[in-house]
């Protein structure tokens, strides 16, 4: 019994080393282990053996079996391991075929340009307020000390609804309403939609602004400085010199334009910057007493500075845009480039 | 404004740079819009003298000319007609370069060598136009450049006066700034009156019938005047800073208007009925002729000059045609006088008549620059063009001005600009542009007593004051601050939050945003088929709009999206998924102001997928729309929403579209767009729209989050196909399948719809998935075939359904 458990252990394991595919290996298997297999077949004729003899005969026959078990499993791994290198060598893409394109939408670069400005005065501890784009001339003007009849009205060109509503010519209104509704301190930014009587390659009929200002007791003119100087940095980064020279605004007194180093020539002066080397990029100043009266602040004991910039100006100057009537022509290879 | 080192050096002496001077203005509030070089890489056009001018043998319009340049002579072909032997003239030699970028070469004209050209004052860029060629004074060095010989060489600065700075509107006040930079003194001119023994005041006489709207008029007679061409120097800085030279008399007007920013007039005295002036208000529907021809119908609130029988000036405006100075003229009448800055305005506003005297007027004028400034135009023109000046100057000055005088202290001064300066550093400032201050010394909060001059009229409180310090400090020396400000929380105010929320997901969905102006022309509401009677007719005009195209304030985004859509198409970008976020505006019944509304109107057409070798070619369609619409809805949780086939939209395909509703409210509509309307926009595809009220989703939005508990037992999901009638909608079997009350059924969805083979016709077939799960056990099979037998119940109850 000995020799013939030897003899089929050593057949086996030559056969297990020859099978190929894993249906071989499960045949051979049946055929050694299975319920009818040779092994089984060999235990069941241990009945014809001595008491003495049978439990020796029993132990080396399941130390056959697990012997071969463990061959099968062994080879039965080697198999899939084969089989899965086989599979992995035949399969293959070529992978610089451009990707499945995905859907991509685009914001329209003046709604990014004012939400990167407004992040920067939110970040400063500006909120956000919003009025109307057709106005009362009382908050396009009178409130804003630009009585009817004052020279300063020629500055901005407008359009009527009625002798008394008027597209906004900027968005300072806001800063009345607001003003109007909230007490001091304030601190706000109000972007928006402005209209003006004026067409051609640099004026655009309607286009963007962003008001800002603050009110609060004691804020000063260096304030002013100091806080459009970090936006200026901010925005167009802080190797740009900043400059304030003085200029007139009926609702700001004493009032300044803000020049930056021109971002095309870097200062040695070319067509955008008209050789001056500088770029006007916003109006400021410290709020007009005046102002205060019609919202009834009391300028004895509060001040405050207000701003405004044209989004697109800042948006040609950020993207070398040359035209200023592109934005407005909505042209997608246009749109697809921010 | 227009100013030239030279003229201001006049007046003020000083030593900067060109470019130098340039910066300091523009850093003192004096915007140097542009700056050229006058004469500048014009050496080579010398003097040269006319030897000889003789007819071009082949041409009439030409003559030929022997030029003298000093050692040699040249010939030159000239098409002028107002030279002749002996004249000196600018010739621009060979290889000069002249303004325009025009370069002189030798050449022949009809056979006639010409080396040269003899120039024009326009050609040398001294003025915009001329006539003939230049004419130079005998006195000029030949073979000198012209430029130089002149006195010509010289730095034009164009200055952006704000409206605030009547007083740099000349010259002198230009120069009262440089002044102040360089800490020199100011030099005013001061004429010499040398008077005839001809009293004026017997001659002639001046009454202000109205002394609100002229306080001051002044006048002198200059009798026996030459009228004739200025003398070079005159026309020549009139043509530096941008005016025409006239005649010797006009142009002193205008010179010392430059000069002093003060306007003047000329009459001719003997054009003067009765010869004497009345100064006094139109009468309403008079009939004036003003020097340029034109007839003006002028109003009570109109300030005339007038002689003894009616009106001869528009005061302050435009003089009239009947007193103009002439060649004919002997006898002037100079006007010096002080308007009331709105009346001007008024007027010149209403005519639309704006000139340098009126722009100057409006803007308010030094009333006590009136006398220097007659005086200085009587010796010019009684030197210039030897007119003997009457004894005595008419100056009518019935109550006068007086300078305001306001308080600055040094405390308020430091606050507002956040430095530290005291009240004799704010005095010594104020004092160096010609206002007179002193110190209170009495008051403790370093206060300074200022006399504004009337050249200032803008400077009326303290604020003003230190605007002017804060200018002559110089804003660069003002040190830079961050604001010491109470904390508050700053969010974005819920709506804007959810504007920008919208944009974002349209963005990410694939679209794109587009701007467009928010006028229209209302005619385009025909081509969207907008009934006669629909609302979106009622709309906002613009009085003064720029053009037809721009003359009505949108009342719905269609059209303009519509057009952008075409016009890409024509630009070959066929696939196109667009969106517009902007408000509509409408009259408001009641308000003066009208109503303004956000809507969010998309399109989409061409291909579904990005073109690529991996991607279908599968046009867009219907449910794409309906699908983003109804991932808006998601992301604004508002649910409960129906979509009604029936809606009174003309622009959309009557069979592919229809409305949204929660409840009665209609939150917007979707759909194909109507044949009709592709083709009245040129619109070469078929495009899907949806227009929607933001304001109404914005309304119904909310945001709140409520968790419920994960089941931790397995569901069970069974399917069933159902043959109905084809016209039931899958709104409604989803309806009536959604009122059947189930505990444990966790979702219903509808995954096939199907009409053709094995499915009769006139029915078709809609199969749901419905998914089953309890919270607290796993659900038996037993139980699930009872839940599910009452969805076939009801779907056999209400739409005689049968199960497939």
């Amino acid at each position: 019994m000995k020799d013939k458990l030897s003899k089929i252990e050593e057949e086996a394991l030559q056969a297990v080393t020859v099978v190929t595919s894993e249906v071989e290996l499960q045949q051979l298997r049946a055929r050694y282990l299975g319920r009818k297999g040779e092994i089984t077949a060999v235990m069941k004729g241990m009945g014809q053996l001595s008491p003495e003899e049978r439990p020796l005969a029993g132990a080396l026959a399941n130390e056959v079996k697990d012997r071969l078990e463990t061959a099968f499993a062994v080879r039965q791994e080697s198999l899939r391991q084969e089989l899965m290198q086989q599979k992995l060598a035949s399969e293959s893409l070529d992978v610089t075929l451009p990707g499945r394109k995905q859907g991509r939408g685009y914001k329209h670069p003046i709604t990014q340009v004012t939400e990167e400005v407004v992040a920067i005065f939110s970040a400063l501890g500006f909120g956000v307020a919003e009025g109307p784009e057709i106005e009362k001339d009382f908050y396009n003007f009178e409130a804003l000390n630009i009585p009817k009849d004052h020279p300063a009205r020629d500055m901005q060109d407008t359009f009527y609804v009625s002798e008394e509503v008027v597209l906004r010519t900027h968005t300072s209104p806001v800063q009345i309403r607001t003003m109007l509704e909230q007490e001091p301190p304030v601190r706000v930014v109000a972007p928006g939609t402005v209209y003006r009587r004026d067409s051609d390659v640099t004026h655009s009929p309607m286009f963007h602004q962003i008001e800002g200002f603050l009110v609060d007791e004691r804020v000063t003119f260096g304030d002013l400085k100091g806080i459009l100087t970090t936006f200026i940095t901010e925005f167009f980064g802080s190797n740009v010199d900043v400059r304030f020279r003085p200029s007139f605004f009926p609702f700001t007194e004493p009032s300044a334009e803000v020049d930056i180093q021109c971002v095309i020539c870097g200062g040695s002066g070319c067509r955008v910057c008209g050789q001056t080397g500088w770029l006007e990029i916003l109006g400021s100043g410290m709020i007009d007493p005046e102002v205060f009266k019609s919202v009834n602040y009391d300028p004895e004991k509060y001040s405050g500075f207000a701003f405004g910039m044209g989004i697109e100006r800042i948006a040609m100057l950020k993207y070398g845009v040359n035209d200023l009537r592109l934005f407005f022509e909505n042209d997608l290879r246009f749109l697809k480039q921010f | 404004m227009k100013v030239t080192l030279n003229w201001l050096k006049d007046y003020v002496d000083f030593d900067l740079s060109a470019d130098d001077l340039s910066h300091r203005l523009t850093m003192a509030g004096l915007e140097v819009d542009a700056m050229e070089h006058l004469g500048e890489g014009l050496d080579s056009v010398i003097v040269a003298r006319l030897a000889d001018v003789q007819q071009h043998p082949d041409a009439d319009r030409l003559t030929v000319c022997k030029v003298e340049t000093g050692s040699v002579t040249q010939q030159v072909v000239c098409g002028a007609k107002n030279h002749k032997t002996g004249d000196l003239v600018a010739l621009a030699q060979v290889g000069t370069v002249l303004p325009g970028n025009f370069k002189i070469k030798k050449s022949k004209i009809r056979g006639q060598e010409s080396c040269g050209m003899l120039c024009s004052v326009s050609e040398l860029g001294m003025a915009d136009e001329s006539d003939g060629i230049m004419i130079l004074s005998s006195e000029l060095t030949i073979g000198q450049p012209v430029f130089k010989e002149l006195g010509l060489k010289d730095i034009m600065y164009e200055i952006g006066l704000t409206p605030n700075r009547a007083d740099c509107l000349s010259v002198v006040g230009v120069a009262r700034e440089v002044s102040a930079m360089v800490d020199a003194t100011l030099q005013l001119p001061e004429p010499v009156i040398v008077e005839s023994d001809s009293p004026a005041a017997e001659k002639t006489s001046v009454v202000i019938e109205d002394a609100d709207f002229c306080p001051r008029y002044a006048a002198r007679l200059i009798e026996n005047v030459k009228i004739g061409p200025s003398p070079e120097w005159l026309s020549r800085r009139l043509e530096a800073v941008g005016m025409r030279s006239i005649n010797n008399v006009v142009d002193v007007t205008n010179f010392v208007m430059m000069e002093l920013g003060q306007p003047l007039h000329a009459f001719d005295f003997n054009l003067l009925r009765e010869r004497r002036i009345v100064v006094r208000r139109a009468k309403d529907g008079d009939q004036f002729t003003t020097l340029d021809g034109q007839v003006r119908t002028l109003m009570g609130s109109d300030l005339v000059i007038c002689d003894g029988a009616g009106p001869v000036a528009l005061a302050g405006v435009m003089g009239g045609g009947n007193s103009e100075v002439n060649e004919k003229t002997t006898d002037i009448l100079l006007e010096s006088a002080y308007f009331n800055p709105t009346t001007i305005r008024r007027t010149s506003k209403r005519l639309g008549l704006h000139t340098e005297s009126s722009h100057r007027f409006e803007r308010g004028t030094d009333v006590d620059m009136v006398p220097l400034a007659l005086d200085r135009a009587a010796a010019l023109i009684a030197e210039l063009a030897e007119g003997a000046i009457a004894r005595g100057a008419v100056d009518i000055y019935p109550e006068e001005l007086t300078r305001q005088v306001v308080i600055i202290t040094a405390s308020r001064t430091s606050q507002v600009l956040g430095l530290d300066i005291d009240a004799d550093d704010i005095r010594c400032k104020l004092n160096s542009i010609g206002l007179k201050s002193e110190l209170l010394v009495d008051r403790r909060d370093g206060a300074v007593s200022v006399e504004v001059p009337n050249f200032r009229p803008d400077l009326e409180r303290e604020i003003d004051l230190i605007e002017e310090v804060a200018r002559l400090i110089g804003y660069d020396h003002i040190p830079v601050t961050m604001p010491v400000s109470t904390m508050s929380c700053q969010q974005l105010p819920a709506h804007l939050s959810l504007e920008r929320q919208v944009r974002d997901r349209m963005v990410q969905m694939g679209y794109a945003e587009i701007i467009n102006y928010s006028f229209f022309n209302a005619d385009c509401l025909g081509k969207i088929r907008l009934a006669e009677a629909d609302q979106r007719r009622q709309n906002v005009q613009i009085l003064n709009p720029l053009t037809e195209e721009h003359g009505t304030m949108r009342t719905t985004l269609v059209p303009s999206l519509l057009e952008t859509a075409a016009r890409n198409q024509a630009y070959r970008s066929e696939d196109l998924a667009l969106f517009e976020l902007r408000p509509v505006f409408q009259p408001d019944n009641g308000s003066e102001v009208p109503c303004e509304s956000l809507r969010l109107t998309a399109l989409l057409c061409g291909r579904r997928e990005p073109q690529g070798w991996a991607q279908s070619a599968e046009p867009a369609d219907f449910f794409d729309i309906k699908g983003v619409v109804e991932q808006l809805l998601l992301h604004l949780k508002i649910s409960d929403v129906k979509w009604q086939t029936e809606h009174d939209e003309a622009f959309y395909h009557p069979g592919k579209s229809c409305a949204l509703y929660q409840g009665e409210r209609l939150l917007g509509t979707l759909g194909e767009l109507h044949p009709e309307v592709l083709h009245n926009f040129d619109l070469g595809q078929s495009a899907i729209l949806c227009d929607l009220d933001v304001e109404a989703l914005f309304e119904l939005s909310n945001d709140t989050v409520k968790f419920k508990p994960l089941s931790r037992f397995p569901d069970v999901q069974r399917d069933s196909a159902f043959l109905v009638d084809i016209d039931i909608s899958a709104q409604q079997a989803l309806a009536v399948l959604g009122k059947v009350k189930i505990k444990d059924l966790e979702s219903i969805e509808l995954f096939d719809v199907y009409c053709g083979e094995g499915v009769p016709a006139g029915k078709k077939s809609l199969a749901i998935r419905a998914c089953y799960r309890a919270m607290d056990r796993t659900l038996t099979d037993e139980i699930i075939q009872n839940l599910h037998g009452k969805l076939i119940k009801a779907m056999e109850r209400e739409f005689d359904a049968e199960l497939r």
